[in-house]
């Protein structure tokens, strides 16, 4: 993290297109730690500084890229880099930089780790500790047991409806003239009962 | 068949004998069967003396199985009024087992809550209760929660995360509750159980099975365990859930009845069916090997409707474990076992639309081999409570038609002297009267001895309100039940002809709560009932006057089908009744511990871990928000992105997750990498590359910020 105290000397003067860039990057990174939730302003602030800060002195070396690009940059990097740090795991891919912001969430940072966030180590030891310990699991160690499927056993009224039915399903016109049958049946049992 | 916990169970004495079994079922039925007799001659009767026509033969075998059903139901009831009578100590209780056995549990059981595009918030409220009310017992240490996924809704799958995780969060919960969600929900609810079973399974001695709507009380969960570990023989221990939580009239309605009139049938159902009694699918407790030996469903012979995947698994569950020798109990005695209702009526059939399929599926097993007695009638029961509806309606049709015909033809009524006039000395209207009181009594006589019951016993009127809420509530709900009868006759008619015509239902999920029922959707979804009425009502008034009168009820339910329907689902009018203490049951007059625990539960709500919000929702704030893509990406399992998924998120980024098909969307919610390199990307391009949706979301957290900047510290 940058030092907060140092001055953005390196940007200026700034053009009134580079302000709002500039103020388009301050305000992204403020979201992100908004989004991180992290609620103390002063806190916040001084964080956004320090980004900025780095990002200011990389635009130096990268004018083509975007202030807002390099501040978020910096800012990702950064968190990546410190709960890497805290985990004491090396970031080898991405998906860590999902178990850091996970950990992060678990262990509480919001709530009264805040002031801890992005500090130089040593941090305290209760702090590292619900980092750690801090991951999900969908379920606990597998004890697999097997379901296998009996066949219905029909007895013989079953049996024939069954293969009835299937040969209606693999011929419609088995099918069609079942119903044409059925109807009539209807038909016929209503004449004789009703007339 | 032999297997390994065989011995255990069959060097158990029964808990009820064999003998005493078979004596019970012969006097329950046996006396079905002889009233059922008795009235159907008394009608046969009462027809020689009008002269037979053709169409009596078959109004009279309608007639049998039509009242044999009514008998059967009222038998339960009177059944179990006697039970009651007899008192608690003689009626057979399984969960006396556990009396007096306190200390750890022995094994380790699973608490299983299948879900299906439902609220999440509510589904972990219930799951916190139930996990708080176990905890005050101090046995929590011996149960594992389970989530169970079969969430289609991508915004509801990443909500069912975060609710997870921050109900975890606030339970210290991690590692006693689990969530998974399958990728493909196979055979429904009967495989998602499955899948659970087949992962897991081999770690429990017992699930107890929930519905997403489910709650119960933790000290009975235990007890139902100690039931399940005193008594090797048991396969499943199934409650009766009590109805709660209705706000609109329907529910009211529904959920008074059950509680008023349920114990009685649930004593005369526990009378006969003792060890062979049957799984209702949910609040009931499943010894786990020998469900995952002798459970997995076959498939029924053809295809959806009638064959195919089983679609109402419960009853078939419970017919094989009966059928291997395991016994299957109600615990009638379990308390503190709760369940929610459809909030309407069109609600209420829409689901009656997928259990008539999957009852009518049953008729089926009716000609397997190897079921015992009691398995057969469960299922009989089950199909009869759909099938019976055509009957009725064919009944009254033909019934219809034999006014019609006699009131053209000029017929004495009364030619003949029968054996009810020889032997009884009654005429032919009194004949009429004497067979309508006796249906009228059968009908009614399960509700008079619930009311009697209730008043007569001071701790049950107390709960209920006192006398006069009782008797207002029975009356009215027996007046709403008749007009809605018909409504409910006529449509599950039309269902079962659709199903006949071979039209299978989809698997939707239940409607938890309503504003209710619009008028437009109400004549939209009755107009059958109501044309039928109309049509119906023309032809009662040409036949005669006299006719018309007797038809009335019936006549009645089907033209106002529309406005009892819209008149019922409304939750204000449900809350003014709930005011004055009308249809109020015990649970809502003095709400069990869980019910508070449940309503007090907040611990799957923090702002820190939202996907629920307005501006970034499930899939966005899955991307967007660092907390949730952290609980997202971690759930998944480790895969590589490729150049095509990259393609796919691209498309995402740009288009939004509008701009894809639900199956890329699906794709790329399990691509971990994708889901990463997406988050990086909203965050770090400027507004101009990405979709709106992107931007917006990036942008709600910095109003926030804004907006506690303008309105300053609080």
């Amino acid at each position: 993290m940058g030092p907060p105290r140092h001055s953005l000397d390196t940007l200026r003067p700034l053009s009134e297109s580079e302000l709002n860039e500039w103020e388009e990057a301050y305000a992204a990174v403020e979201a992100y730690l908004q989004a991180l939730r992290l609620r103390n302003r002063l806190l916040v602030a001084e964080l956004v500084r320090g980004i900025l800060w780095r990002a200011s002195a990389r635009r130096v070396d990268e004018p083509e890229k975007p202030a807002r690009f390099l501040a978020m940059e910096e800012a990702l990097t950064e968190v990546a880099e410190w709960t890497q740090d805290v985990l004491d795991v090396p970031l080898e891919n991405r998906r860590l930089a999902a178990r850091g912001r996970l950990a992060l969430l678990l262990a509480g940072m919001s709530g009264k780790w805040q002031g801890v966030f992005l500090t130089p180590a040593p941090w305290p030891p209760e702090f590292v500790e619900a980092m750690k310990k801090s991951y999900l699991a969908a379920g606990p160690r597998f004890a697999n047991l097997t379901m296998i499927p009996k066949p219905l056993e029909l007895n013989a009224i079953g049996s024939g409806a069954a293969q009835w039915w299937e040969t209606m399903d693999r011929r419609p016109i088995m099918r069609l003239m079942f119903i044409g049958l059925l109807i009539a049946l209807i038909a016929l049992l209503l004449w004789f009962f009703l007339f | 068949m032999e297997n390994p916990d065989s011995s255990p169970r069959d060097s158990t004495k029964p808990f009820f004998g064999r003998f005493r079994t078979i004596f019970r079922r012969t006097i329950f039925f046996g006396a079905v069967v002889i009233v059922n007799l008795l009235a159907s001659l008394w009608l046969a009767d009462l027809f020689w003396r009008m002269g037979f026509q053709k169409a009596h033969y078959p109004l009279l075998g309608i007639f049998i199985v039509l009242n044999g059903l009514l008998v059967l139901g009222s038998f339960h009831a009177i059944f179990g009024a006697i039970d009651m009578l007899l008192g608690r100590r003689q009626s057979v209780r399984i969960s006396k087992l556990a009396e007096g056995k306190t200390g750890p549990l022995t094994y380790r059981h699973a608490v299983v809550i299948p879900v299906y595009n439902e609220d999440s918030v509510r589904v972990c409220a219930r799951i916190e209760a139930i996990y708080r009310s176990i905890e005050v017992t101090g046995n929590l240490d011996s149960f594992d929660f389970f989530i169970l996924s079969d969430t289609r809704d991508l915004d509801l799958w990443v909500m069912e995360e975060t609710s997870w995780t921050n109900l975890c969060r606030s339970l210290d919960g991690f590692g006693r509750i689990y969530y998974r969600r399958r990728k493909t929900n196979e055979n429904r609810k009967a495989g998602n159980i499955g899948d659970f079973v087949r992962t897991w399974g081999g770690g429990y001695e017992s699930m107890l099975v929930l519905d997403a709507d489910s709650l119960m009380d933790g000290a009975d969960i235990v007890k139902m365990t100690r039931v399940m570990e005193a008594y090797p023989r048991l396969g499943i221990l199934q409650t009766a859930p009590k109805l709660i939580r209705g706000n609109s009239v329907f529910t009211r309605l529904q959920q008074f009845a059950m509680r008023l009139y349920g114990p009685l049938f649930i004593r005369g159902l526990n009378y006969w069916q003792l060890s062979g009694g049957s799984y209702w699918g949910h609040n009931a407790l499943i010894r786990v090997k020998p469900f995952s030996e002798f459970c997995e469903l076959p498939a029924l012979p053809g295809r959806e409707p009638f064959g195919g995947r089983i679609l109402s698994h419960d009853f078939v569950e419970a017919a094989l474990m009966v059928t291997q020798g395991w016994e299957v109990w109600l615990a009638w005695d379990i308390e503190g076992s709760y369940e929610e209702a459809p909030p309407t009526l069109v609600d209420h059939l829409i689901r009656d639309r997928r259990w008539c399929q999957g009852n009518l599926q049953h008729l089926w097993l009716i000609f397997a081999r190897k079921l015992p007695f009691s398995v057969r009638m469960h299922l009989f029961m089950g199909i009869m409570a759909y099938l019976g509806s055509p009957l009725w309606f064919l009944f009254l049709a033909l019934g219809t038609w034999i006014a019609f015909d006699r009131s053209g033809s000029g017929l004495s009524q009364l030619p003949f002297e029968n054996y009810a006039a020889r032997w009884f000395h009654v005429d032919g209207i009194q004949q009429s009267i004497i067979l309508t009181l006796v249906i009228f009594a059968l009908l009614f006589l399960p509700k008079i001895l619930a009311v009697i019951g209730a008043i007569l016993t001071p701790s049950i009127r107390r709960s209920f309100g006192g006398t006069i809420p009782i008797v207002v509530g029975a009356t009215l709900e027996t007046v709403v039940s008749m007009l809605l009868a018909p409504c409910i006759m006529a449509a599950h008619t039309m269902m079962v002809i659709s199903i006949i015509s071979g039209r299978a239902v989809g698997w939707g999920n239940q409607n938890r709560e309503t504003d209710g029922t619009s008028w437009g959707d109400a004549i939209r979804f009755h107009a059958v009932q109501t044309v039928l009425g109309i049509v119906w009502t023309a032809i009662a008034l040409k036949i005669s006057l006299t006719f018309t009168a007797w038809m009335i009820p019936i006549l009645l339910g089907l033209l106002l089908s529309a406005p009892v329907s819209v008149w019922t689902s409304r939750s204000r009018y449900g809350r003014a009744l709930a005011r004055k203490g009308i249809l109020s049951t015990p649970e809502e007059l003095k709400p069990p511990s869980v019910i508070l625990l449940a309503d007090g539960a907040t611990a799957a709500v923090d702002p820190a871990l939202d996907a629920a919000l307005d501006a970034r929702r499930g899939i966005v704030a899955a991307v967007v928000d660092p907390y949730v893509n952290g609980v997202h990406v971690s759930l998944l399992e480790h895969s590589e992105i490729t150049s095509t998924d990259e393609s796919l998120a691209e498309r995402c980024l740009s288009e939004g997750p509008s701009g894809l098909t639900k199956s890329e969307l699906t794709d790329l919610l399990y691509l971990a990498p994708a889901m990463l390199m997406m988050h990086r990307a909203v965050w770090l391009r400027p507004a101009e590359g990405i979709h709106d949706v992107w931007t917006q979301a990036v942008e709600s957290y910095r109003r926030r910020l804004d907006q506690s900047a303008i309105s300053g510290p609080t």
